[in-house]
């Protein structure tokens, strides 16, 4: 679906759907507080515009907005995910250790952020190619491998 | 790592926008690659080689003290 809407639209759209949903579900089940999806959607279109106008820019950020990243900056980007996904596990195990310390009920949602990176990043691996141990090449090969240039 | 790519695009008369647009990336990571912050990937690395009819290893340098070799 991404592909027919154009770079530039797709991380404010994406935003756009977000703050909407956000604010949709303040508007049903907010009760009293219904009120918050109003400054919720103002905030979101306020985002959205200007996301859209930094896309338009020749920077860095602008890049990423406007999803014309190239290698450097998805690297950049990469990383940074990765920084944060760092964190947040860091995060998650510090408060899950502390509600075990001090035996409360609030710590389920560290303990299910911590699992969800864990196996984010045990999914990755294995996605990712560590598990192609593949076999060494003296075993496919009739040549000696050690020696290419000996005759 | 060092390269040559600031003094072939000064030999072409090319900006590193216009040397940016031909080899698809941003005027920001030439800029960074030509200062030595960035190293280009293998295939981005070829295409700055054949834009300017060299090799990759005569684009490109080991720098000794940056390696340690």
């Amino acid at each position: 679906m991404m592909t027919f809407i154009s770079p530039r639209l797709r991380k404010p759209a994406m935003y756009a759907l977000a703050g909407l949903l956000f604010a949709g579900a303040w508007l049903v089940h907010g009760g009293r507080l219904w009120w918050v999806s109003i400054p919720a959607v103002i905030l979101t279109a306020y985002h959205v515009v200007r996301l859209y106008r930094l896309g338009g820019t020749d920077t860095d950020e602008g890049a990423r907005a406007g999803s014309r990243a190239d290698e450097r900056q998805q690297l950049v980007s990469l990383r940074s995910r990765a920084l944060a996904c760092n964190l947040t596990a860091l995060t998650s195990f510090i408060g899950l250790t502390v509600s075990i310390a001090v035996w409360a009920s609030w710590g389920w949602p560290f303990l299910v952020t911590l699992l969800i990176t864990g196996y984010g990043y045990l999914f990755g691996l294995g996605n990712y190619g560590v598990a192609e141990e593949g076999t060494p090449d003296d075993e496919d090969t009739e040549h000696d491998a050690r020696f290419p240039l000996s005759s | 790592m060092r390269n040559r790519i600031r003094e072939q695009r000064r030999q072409r008369g090319l900006s590193q926008a216009e040397l940016a647009a031909a080899l698809g990336v941003s005027r920001q990571t030439v800029i960074s690659i030509e200062s030595g912050r960035y190293l280009p990937s293998l295939p981005l690395a070829f295409t700055i080689a054949r834009f300017f009819d060299l090799t990759v290893d005569k684009m490109f340098d080991p720098d000794d003290e940056e390696t340690g070799a």
